[in-house]
């Protein structure tokens, strides 16, 4: 079943007039002949929508800084979101030196009313004197929560001041959860944050190895990146940095030494991305270590950057290995899967990369979409020059980087540049969309009321999604799969992940458990309850 | 000779691995007990879309909160008109009963007037009646468990009406499990005692799996009872540690001249104990035989239990009122705790704990305002083997070996915490189980290799003959 656009206008005639003509512009059904097809993304949510959307500090912390394992992370502010933000998204790290992983630990400056009143900035200062003495770690962030930037607490003084006295990278953002739209804000503002202070503080000038590559975007949800770097070094790579799975602030500072860096998730790390480029000249590959075929093909891209017939043969060998060892594997999940449909939306990246792999399991992706993403995401690249700025992205400031004088240098010549640009997603990206089949629809933002409109409409096989929504399509009979967390599942990259990923999928569908739960629209509807008329002068929409 | 440290402040800077969550946390807790009611937090959407996330996955149930979504310009120019598009649009998509609305950081910083709002807000669209329950609980006030008490008196405040005499018990509950609320509801259905429980979200955080889904699940106590809440012969509230400031019991008895009966949760003999024999008291009713044959059971549970339970020596953490009814459990059965820590700032509690340390036999810690690590200090001193408390425990395990059963908000990493039953007799049986099996779980795995090592080894380094193990 599709959804066409009278059945869109069904669903969205329930919102107030308003409300209708916003989401309206952020739901596309994809219809390849119509060429390009925008979407409207990265713009406030409508209050009262509840939305999947978190803030600025959940992208800052939560998201880019938080993985750096050999960082104290502190959360200044009350204790809430330092509480909300501990482990919570599964990303894991192990350390050579056991003593200098701090990821289990949640450490706040607990902010009372009186440190509201008068000011937290001592309190900040006295804890990071007691955090260096107690965890001696090798670099310490500090995330600002909505009250300190009201309250005018200068944490990047609070930084500075520090770091001369402790001699050890200390850095304060300003990810203050009001700021921005989503936690998007947040990435913006980590990413900033990590270039101008970390990335480049090591001394080094060479890379280590002949092929050396930083991982951008990748946060070792479930393993991921272990899984990756396993076959990575297996070709022959030296990964010199994650950023920021199972990373860490000594690989992170002599990131800059990379020939080539790779971009997974597109939304949260693109700007670190754009600037390494501009400032060390070190271009950008687009990846997708999700999905097998998309594996292949970021692995063949990588090896034809650096054009070296050895490492394309090893390529070879690596992959034909890895394959003979799958497919046998994947045999029996793909005859369950076949012919089955999902929805997937995730983040501001999963939510394509998820796609690939459904298909290859024979699972036919009919809504897909972002949470927090930007129009490029969905659109490609191209349209960065039409997008617009607005009251909201004008309030993260763009950090303008220069070629850095004595590192700057070109890692390929630029006639070999524009050649490999022709046929690889170098420094470009582009975007959900174009790999959208014909009548699957793109939301936006998806909401709760949107979710279980849609699932009664598209009568989806599986529901990929968070915590926060899975709970409605179970209460409908419709499994679904954590695509943040992975359900305490994983990892779910690269070849052996795919069939992690098959079976976890399976599981799903085969389960007995579901024999019992007859799907509602087979005789009953699935929603009950109307919805009230907006009465005049009512103002129901943003 | 007993040592009760008492600590009420930080003896450091950092809170390092927290024991507790904010106020509006818990302040969202009570109105998904509500009938019909939906809840939206004023602030930025990170703080209900982080709380939805840890109470879904407390429960496994979807957890709708609003948000007014405040940005960057709404602090500057106030966040009326976000709340009011927010109220709009959840009116009319969840076309809920009543509202809640919860202050965050945000909202509180910039010194939101929530109560202003309210009133144009319901003068504007001319909704005089609609209870719109504002309550006001920025993240620097309190953790999560004044959170919820605060909520349930402004809940309770906003709907009771004065009202003609009648023979119906308030009953006040704190954060319990779904299945701890049943267990209540059955014990006073058994007494036949006419009741009103707030807040109730034993059916709407538990619900059964029926073929329609329902955006505001079925269940949650009646506004109509509410209301009548003032005519009550009594209210008993199982909220001993609770304040008076934030105490819905004191504000029928002081507005209302509704007798209040403060009791602690039923967990423990003594404990259910209080409250049977009050409900037998207030309605002159018998005690019935199904409840006495279930006393019985807990004591030859007890009984069945008791050399067991006497090597355990317990560490209880959480929220005041969950640790001291554990507290209380623990010392009836010879657990005795050698330290009892919660997240909050609870004089009450150290009062309350004074009488029941002393019984003990050994020293015990009172960590007021503790977090993990302190706890886990404590724990390593005082030679601790069980630990009960909510999930984050874990690291209890994890860091030092002990052993955790798992009780109270949040369980994040095991299914099913909406299901613990741990109150009444039935209930305090089952807690009791679950402490036990533990304990010997931990000395079966050890046993043989302790014996082994103890007796046979020492016994093969000096006998040459030894047959093997």
């Amino acid at each position: 079943m599709a959804v066409n656009e009278k059945a869109l206008e069904e669903i969205l005639n329930k919102y107030p007039a308003k409300v209708k003509r916003n989401r309206k512009k952020h739901i596309v059904i994809r219809d390849a002949s119509q060429g390009h097809q925008e979407i409207e993304a990265n713009t406030r949510t409508v209050p009262g929508i509840i939305t999947n959307r978190g803030c600025a500090f959940a992208g800052c912390k939560g998201v880019v800084l938080g993985p750096l394992k050999d960082v104290v992370h502190i959360v200044h502010g009350p204790i809430g979101c330092a509480y909300y933000s501990w482990l919570t998204r599964r990303n894991k790290a192990k350390s050579e030196d056991p003593k200098k992983n701090f990821l289990t630990y949640c450490v706040s400056t607990d902010m009372q009313e009186k440190d509201i009143v008068f000011g937290g900035e001592k309190k900040l200062a006295r804890m990071i004197d007691e955090v260096v003495e107690i965890f001696k770690p090798n670099a310490i962030t500090i995330s600002a929560t909505c009250p300190v930037g009201l309250i005018g607490d200068d944490i990047q003084a609070v930084a500075r001041a520090a770091r001369e006295k402790h001699g050890i990278n200390i850095t304060a953002y300003n990810c203050e959860g009001y700021k921005g739209v989503s936690q998007s804000a947040g990435h913006h503002i980590a990413n900033n944050g990590l270039m101008e202070h970390v990335i480049g503080e090591g001394d080094w000038e060479e890379p280590p190895g002949k092929y050396t590559i930083n991982i951008l975007g990748e946060y070792n949800i479930g393993g991921d990146s272990w899984e990756l770097e396993r076959i990575l070094k297996d070709i022959g790579y030296h990964v010199q940095a994650v950023m920021t799975g199972n990373g860490s602030y000594e690989d992170l500072k002599n990131a800059h030494v990379a020939q080539l860096n790779l971009v997974q998730c597109h939304r949260s790390i693109n700007y670190i991305a754009s600037m390494l480029e501009t400032k060390y000249g070190t271009p950008w590959l687009k990846v997708n270590f999700i999905g097998i075929r998309s594996t292949i093909e970021s692995l063949r891209n990588m090896a034809l950057y650096f054009g070296d017939p050895e490492l394309i043969k090893r390529t070879e060998e690596v992959i034909a290995r890895e394959l003979a060892v799958i497919e046998p594997q994947l045999e029996p999940y793909r005859k369950i899967c076949a012919g089955k449909t999902a929805f997937c939306f995730v983040g501001g990246s999963r939510g394509h990369h998820y796609q690939g792999l459904y298909e290859e399991l024979g699972i036919k992706t009919v809504l897909a979409g972002y949470e927090f993403a930007h129009r490029d995401d969905y659109e490609g690249r191209d349209v960065l020059p039409y997008i617009k700025p607005d009251a909201d992205s004008k309030n993260i400031p763009d950090l303008h980087v220069t070629p850095d004088e004595r590192r700057y240098r070109l890692k390929i010549p630029k006639e070999k540049m524009e050649e490999l640009k022709e046929k690889l997603p170098l420094c470009h990206y582009k975007g959900m969309i174009p790999d959208m089949k014909d009548g699957s629809v793109i939301v936006d933002d998806l909401n709760h009321y949107e979710t279980e409109e849609f699932i009664k409409v598209l009568k989806p096989d599986i529901f990929s999604s968070g915590i926060k929504d899975k709970y409605i399509p179970y209460k409908m009979g419709i499994p679904s799969k954590q695509l943040h967390n992975y359900d305490y599942s994983g990892p779910y990259y690269c070849f052996r992940g795919a069939v992690n990923f098959a079976r976890d999928i399976c599981m799903s569908f085969t389960s007995p458990t579901w024999n019992f739960a007859v799907p509602p629209w087979k005789d009953r509807p699935l929603l009950e309850g109307t919805i009230a008329e907006c009465a005049a002068g009512e103002t129901c929409a943003g | 000779m007993h040592r009760n440290e008492v600590n009420t402040r930080h003896c450091r800077n950092v809170n390092e691995n927290p024991c507790n969550m904010c106020m509006p946390m818990g302040g969202i807790l009570p109105f998904k007990g509500i009938e019909q009611s939906m809840v939206i937090i004023h602030g930025s959407q990170g703080c209900s879309t982080y709380m939805r996330r840890h109470i879904a996955e407390h429960f496994n149930e979807p957890v709708d909160v609003g948000s007014s979504s405040l940005n960057e310009k709404g602090t500057i120019y106030g966040g009326a008109g976000n709340l009011k598009q927010a109220l709009d649009n959840i009116r009319k998509v969840y076309r809920p009963r009543l509202i809640g609305v919860l202050t965050s950081c945000l909202a509180e910083t910039i010194g939101e007037d929530i109560d202003g709002i309210a009133r144009d807000y319901l003068h504007e669209r001319g909704l005089a009646d609609f209870p719109l329950v504002t309550v006001s609980t920025p993240g620097y006030g309190g953790s999560h468990a004044e959170g919820y008490w605060l909520a349930v008196k402004r809940i309770v405040a906003k709907l009771a009406r004065p009202t003609e005499k009648h023979a119906g018990i308030n009953v006040i509950v704190p954060n319990l499990s779904p299945a701890d609320i049943r267990e209540i509801k059955r014990i006073l259905e058994l007494m036949r005692v006419k009741y009103t429980l707030v807040p109730d979200f034993s059916d709407t955080l538990d619900s059964p799996y029926t073929r329609t889904y329902k955006k505001i699940p079925e269940g949650g106590t009646r506004l109509a009872d509410i209301e009548q809440m003032p005519g009550a012969a009594a209210t008993i509230q199982l909220g001993v540690t609770v304040d008076e400031s934030i105490s819905p019991g004191h504000y029928l008895q002081n507005e209302f001249g509704v007798p209040l009966y403060n009791l602690p949760v039923p967990m423990g003999i003594e404990n259910t104990d209080l409250l049977v024999n009050l409900l037998a008291r207030l309605t002159g009713g018998k005690i019935p035989v199904i409840l006495e044959q279930e006393r019985g059971r807990l004591l030859d549970c007890m009984i069945d239990s008791h050399k067991y339970n006497a090597r355990g020596r317990s560490v209880v953490f959480g929220e005041p009122e969950l640790v001291y009814a554990v507290v209380k459990v623990c010392v009836e059965n010879g657990v005795f705790p050698a330290v009892v820590a919660t997240g909050s700032r609870s004089a009450r509690l150290e009062e309350l704990l004074k009488p029941v340390v002393a019984e003990c036999p050994l020293e015990v810690r009172v960590v007021n305002e503790a977090d993990f690590t302190r706890i886990r200090a404590c724990c390593r001193d005082m030679g601790v083997n069980i630990a009960i408390g909510h999930s984050d425990g874990k690291y209890l395990t994890e860091k030092e070996g002990i052993p955790l059963v798992r009780t109270g908000f949040p369980i994040h990493d095991r299914v099913g915490g909406q299901r613990l039953l741990s109150v009444g007799y039935v209930g305090t049986t089952m807690f009791l189980d679950r402490i036990t099996n533990t304990l010997l779980e931990n000395k079966l795995k050890n046993y043989r290799s302790s014996m082994y090592q103890k007796f046979y080894r020492g016994v093969e380094e000096n006998n040459q003959c030894s047959v093997g193990s």
